[in-house]
């Protein structure tokens, strides 16, 4: 039991650099949650173009984010950009790599949940007059988002789950200062255990607002 | 460094890749399957403890989970060798996202199928085996696709617990050539290669074994 | 008297389905339970081979009464065939091999021994050359011929029919019916439920009507089916009559 003692005054001692770590996983999440969906949205509109070309790029685009590792951007970026003399933070880094990965993904959420939506009340807009851009966004993108809920909020808990990987780019956020406290006090278990409580814990903060949205978006004939 | 020389790193690297990759499925899909079965026994408190082991493993960070089990568990010694703490950590992890799948699949299997088998005298297990499982499997194909596709994604992190995978093989050779833009995109393009090798590899599977008129009601 | 029922009740939680049945049935004759929907006729059926568990009452199967604890429920169903109104084929597997799995796990038949028999039941029911087609490529009529030979292939001593013609149109109606009357002669003995009159008076040897959970009535076709005492029969036949 002292061993805990000690270990919680080591991590009271250590608060402060926890706390500022902390704020940069969250700063983080809140941002690539808004590009990668914002992302999303225009990757989404994209795959409906009436050019097969522009559809087939965008095909392309998904299926790589999708098929290759997220780290592999981050390193592209952060450890092979520099010898072109383009030289990006750590944070900078992150939202850009998190935005293009995030926003494949959600926009396949959105595809699939456009393959569900009613065909001739998209038909029934562009026979009223809607331009394309009125029809996308007054019809397709309000059904499409509503149907792809699941998928999209799903994303969103996995966007703060992989926050956790972009210490080894050098961004000090919670997980980064947590290893640096288990550098200090070689307590390797117990430190890595009340990181993955506290991950726990956030993930399980995002899950009911999530299940509170959800509530909130979905109309009662929607639901499934 | 000659360009073989290289090439013949990536190479290795890449078998590494795979044998994370797979020992994590092979995981993923026994544990997956363990927890779906044992759910179907409908026992109260074995469902909960099933539920709290679903919600932990789904609500932790691959990374945090390999570092507790890789560096934190020798400090209460236990110490876990690297392939196996990718199995604990993202094979577990993968195997409760697929034991929703499952799940979700064992209730798409028809009613009236299973009671027709039990009115023909068939015993649970053998209803289990005969008529649930391989149908279950069936539905569950674009459920495990994307799952595998995670863990395959998830697998560069092999590297930090030492293993010398194609993500491990690629930082040696950038911080020795100081190519890191070329090497890392490379490596991107090696990951989307067995990424579409796998994907076509399932497809086979699924045709192999796919049956006229056969989804879910 | 292949099978004897006595005063067999079921009730759910909040409803009474059977109120004492009594039911007889002799080898290699044919009887059919008719009566409206919700008469109870289905449960009965299953509670015959304990797919539902009666509440109270006897089953006597080959003389002994199978709601005794410790009968084998496995090896009851195993002498008993079912024929389910929705077919219920296993949709993951060819016609053959909804014929061989029984087969195979609880006869424990090698793959040609059960290969062979599987064989000659579909083609009793005309479906051999359909062997390796799966359920979702066979007509309605097909599947529950398959669903037959299902049944047929472990040798049953009964063969149970719950609405084998309800899911199905007058013309694949008929192809079952002339089945059951093949089967008729084959010697084969069988209680089917339905409340279809088309088939009732095609097949039946005698027709017991059922009614909010007891026998109101038994006989030959005849009887039941003309001008009957029971004005809950004659309505029950004079609305069918004008509803097909």
């Amino acid at each position: 039991m002292t061993g805990w003692l000690s270990f919680f005054q080591d991590v009271f001692e250590y608060w402060p650099q926890i706390l500022g770590g902390l704020g940069n996983t969250l700063l983080l999440f809140a941002i690539v949650t808004v590009t990668g969906l914002i992302g999303g949205i225009l990757v989404f509109y994209q795959a409906l173009s009436p050019n097969r070309h522009v559809r087939r790029i965008t095909e392309g685009y998904i299926s790589f984010f999708i098929g290759t590792p997220l780290i592999v951007l981050l390193f592209l970026m952060y450890y092979g950009l520099p010898q072109t003399g383009i030289h990006l933070s750590p944070l900078a880094v992150a939202v850009i790599g998190f935005t293009m990965n995030v926003a494949a993904y959600n926009a396949r959420y959105l595809m699939s949940a456009y393959n569900g939506i009613d065909a001739s009340e998209l038909e029934a807009a562009r026979a009223q007059g809607f331009s394309t851009l009125q029809v996308f966004r007054l019809v397709t993108l309000p059904q499409t988002l509503r149907l792809a809920m699941p998928g999209l909020t799903n994303q969103v808990i996995l966007n703060l789950k992989d926050s956790s990987i972009v210490f080894l780019i050098q961004y000090t956020e919670f997980f980064a200062q947590m290893q640096e406290l288990a550098a200090r006090n070689f307590q390797y278990f117990k430190v890595y255990l009340l990181t993955g409580l506290v991950y726990l814990l956030l993930v399980s903060l995002v899950v009911l607002a999530a299940r509170w949205l959800e509530r909130r978006v979905l109309p009662a004939a929607c639901r499934t | 460094m000659s360009f073989l020389q290289m090439f013949s790193l990536l190479a290795s690297g890449a078998g590494y890749t795979v044998l994370v990759t797979v020992a994590c499925i092979a995981t993923a899909v026994v544990s997956g399957l363990l927890v779906a079965l044992l759910g179907r026994l409908r026992i109260k408190p074995l469902n909960r403890v099933l539920a709290v082991y679903t919600y932990i493993f789904r609500g932790i960070p691959v990374l945090v989970l390999l570092f507790i089990v890789f560096f934190g568990l020798p400090g209460i010694g236990l110490s876990v060798p690297p392939l196996v703490s990718m199995m604990l950590s993202l094979g577990l992890i993968a195997g409760a996202y697929l034991a929703e799948v499952f799940r979700g699949a064992l209730d798409a299997v028809d009613e009236s199928e299973i009671m027709a088998a039990e009115a023909m005298g068939m015993s649970r297990s053998q209803i289990l085996f005969a008529i649930e499982v391989p149908q279950m499997l069936r539905f569950s194909v674009p459920g495990m696709l994307n799952e595998f596709t995670t863990v395959l994604k998830y697998s560069p992190f092999a590297y930090t617990v030492g293993i010398p995978d194609i993500m491990k093989q690629a930082l040696a050779l950038a911080s020795t050539t100081l190519r890191g833009l070329e090497i890392y995109l490379a490596i991107g393009l090696l990951y989307f290669a067995i990424y579409q090798l796998m994907l076509a590899l399932m497809k086979a599977v699924e045709r192999r074994f796919s049956v006229p008129g056969f989804k879910r009601l | 008297m292949l099978l004897q029922v006595r005063q067999l009740t079921k009730s759910f939680d909040d409803k009474t389905i059977l109120r004492g049945v009594d039911l007889d049935l002799a080898e290699g004759q044919l009887k059919v339970i008719m009566g409206p929907s919700g008469c109870g006729k289905s449960t009965l059926l299953r509670c015959l081979n304990r797919l539902i568990e009666p509440s109270s009452g006897q089953v006597i199967f080959r003389g002994k009464d199978v709601l005794q604890p410790g009968t084998d429920v496995r090896a009851l169903r195993q002498q008993i065939g079912f024929v389910f109104q929705q077919f219920a084929l296993y949709r993951h597997l060819s016609a053959l091999h909804n014929v061989t799995l029984a087969l195979r796990k609880l006869r424990g038949m090698s793959v040609r021994e059960a290969h062979a028999k599987a064989m000659h039941e579909l083609g009793r029911m005309n479906m051999a050359e359909h062997a390796d087609q799966y359920p979702a490529q066979l007509s309605g009529g097909q599947k529950q011929r398959v669903a037959i030979a299902r049944a047929l292939a472990m040798d049953p001593a009964v063969l149970f029919f719950d609405e084998p013609t309800s899911a199905l149109d007058p013309l694949m109606s008929r192809e079952v019916v002339s089945v059951i009357k093949q089967l008729q002669l084959d010697n084969v003995t069988m209680l089917c439920v339905t409340h279809d009159p088309f088939l009732a008076k095609s097949i039946a040897d005698r027709v017991m009507f059922l009614d909010e959970g007891v026998v109101r009535a038994e006989g030959t076709v005849a009887e039941i089916f003309g001008a009957h005492a029971d004005p809950r029969i004659r309505d029950f036949f004079a609305h069918e009559h004008s509803a097909a």
